[in-house]
């Protein structure tokens, strides 16, 4: 593990370099507290620091204060090291930030164990960290496709819709049904469903750029949301995502499936202020077109055009028979 | 009477305490001796400049660096010695500074050869 010390006096640094690095400590040595500062403010910093009080530039407590300022990913264990023994001093250097205070001259085993405790310390921040990571990705992430679940993705389309607005930059949204898929799981089943389900997932998102957004809209729907999408390419995106998908069979527990995709494009041009819900209604009418043409095609949304209102309700009685 | 008890129980090196401080590591110890023998005529020329021209600042701030080497050296009495002109120096008391510094002088003179001559002995 790496450790910083900051002591200017040259005697107490090389005794404290010695002994951490016995100790199997890799030691990163700086001389002020300013030095120490810009060490631990780094990405790659290290985790624990040994800083003495009184210090050129910075002294310790300065060091702690700055350093607690920060608004930080991962928590620094910082223990003070001085010859100030006072109550108050203790007090003083606690309330600036420091976890621990150890008065000099210190006793090598005490010291070690002092550091074993912010090991303990900064590895039960890791799980802790670890933990949330887990749940906030399980919150956002489909446990099946580990693509954006529903709400993320609906969240970051409407981040989407306002930024375009505000930016004036072009954004298409891309809606997509798997065709028939009802059939593979009646004939070849469940499992096999899953498996063709995840390498959809796979190969759409293999065929968008690290700045799109693909997720698991439902049972066999994925949404997929076009970021700076030129209008005039917005369509051939669509179709080439389309042909990915389709291009070759699934290889699955039960032999190769051939799976086809239909498809609803809408533009940002398109969208002017209309609400969320109103452009997923208008994709969502140009999926029901393309499946009505034959499926294994995309087709364009044109929110405005009022055979598309009168049929307003169609598409969530086709979805029963997708 | 209590600094006297204290003056009297303090050892002018405590080479024990200093081994277990480097684990025993006679190449680190010698390294220390090294360091402080190089650091040590600065800091006094500076402490005896600031003392002579009343400079409280540099009195404080000198005395705590040589308060620390002393210490991690184990040489107690020149680290109380240090110890004493650092408190001086932070209540404004300027009257005993010069007594404080002939204290620490004696102290160092006592220490310095036993320094020499253990650094002597374990280089042979």
């Amino acid at each position: 593990m790496k450790i910083l010390i900051a002591d200017d006096d040259m005697l107490s640094r090389r005794l404290l370099e010695k002994t951490l690095d016995r100790a199997g400590y890799e030691v990163v040595a700086v001389e002020n507290g300013k030095q120490a500062y810009e060490k631990l403010s780094q990405p790659d910093a290290p985790r624990l620091a040994l800083l003495d009080w009184v210090m050129p530039e910075m002294d310790g407590p300065s060091v702690c204060r700055a350093l607690r300022k920060r608004i930080e990913q991962t928590y620094l264990y910082l223990v003070l090291l001085t010859s100030k023994g006072s109550k108050v001093d203790t007090v003083l250097g606690l309330e600036a930030g420091a976890d621990d205070y150890l008065v000099k001259p210190f006793n090598a085993e005490e010291l070690r164990a002092r550091l074993r405790v912010g090991e303990r310390v900064l590895l039960l921040e890791d799980r802790l960290v670890e933990a949330r990571e887990n749940m906030r990705f399980r919150a956002t992430h489909d446990a099946l496709t580990s693509l954006l679940n529903r709400g993320a993705i609906m969240d970051l389309l409407g981040r989407e819709l306002h930024r375009s607005l505000r930016e004036k930059k072009s954004a298409a949204i891309l809606l997509g049904d798997v065709d028939h898929f009802k059939r593979v799981n009646d004939t070849l089943g469940h499992i096999v469903g899953d498996e063709v389900l995840v390498e959809i997932a796979n190969r759409l998102q293999s065929a968008v750029r690290t700045y799109d957004f693909v997720g698991r809209f439902g049972g066999e729907e994925f949404l997929v949301v076009l970021n700076n999408c030129d209008p005039a390419y917005g369509p051939g995106r669509g179709e080439e995502i389309r042909r990915l998908v389709s291009c070759r069979p699934i290889l699955t527990a039960k032999g190769p499936v051939a799976v086809t995709m239909s498809f609803g494009l809408l533009q940002s041009a398109e969208w002017g202020s209309k609400p969320l819900e109103h452009l997923l209604h208008a994709v969502d009418l140009a999926l029901y077109q393309a499946k009505g043409e034959g499926r294994d095609c995309l087709r364009i949304a044109v929110p405005d055009q009022k055979n598309e209102i009168e049929h307003a309700e169609k598409p969530d009685v086709v979805r029963q028979q997708r | 009477m209590q600094n006297k008890v204290e003056h009297q129980t303090q050892q002018v090196w405590n080479l024990a305490e200093l081994l277990a401080r480097v684990d025993n590591d006679i190449e680190l110890l010698h390294d220390l001796l090294g360091i402080f023998k190089e650091d040590f005529p600065r800091l006094k020329q500076s402490l005896l400049a600031a003392v002579a021209c009343g400079d409280l600042r540099t009195v404080g701030h000198t005395s705590h660096a040589l308060k620390g080497m002393f210490a991690n050296l184990g040489a107690e009495r020149a680290a109380a010695a240090a110890a004493k002109l650092e408190e001086l120096a932070s209540s404004g008391e300027r009257r005993t500074l010069q007594d404080a510094l002939d204290c620490l002088d004696r102290e160092a003179t006592s220490l310095l050869p036993q320094l020499d001559a253990y650094m002597a002995e374990v280089k042979h």
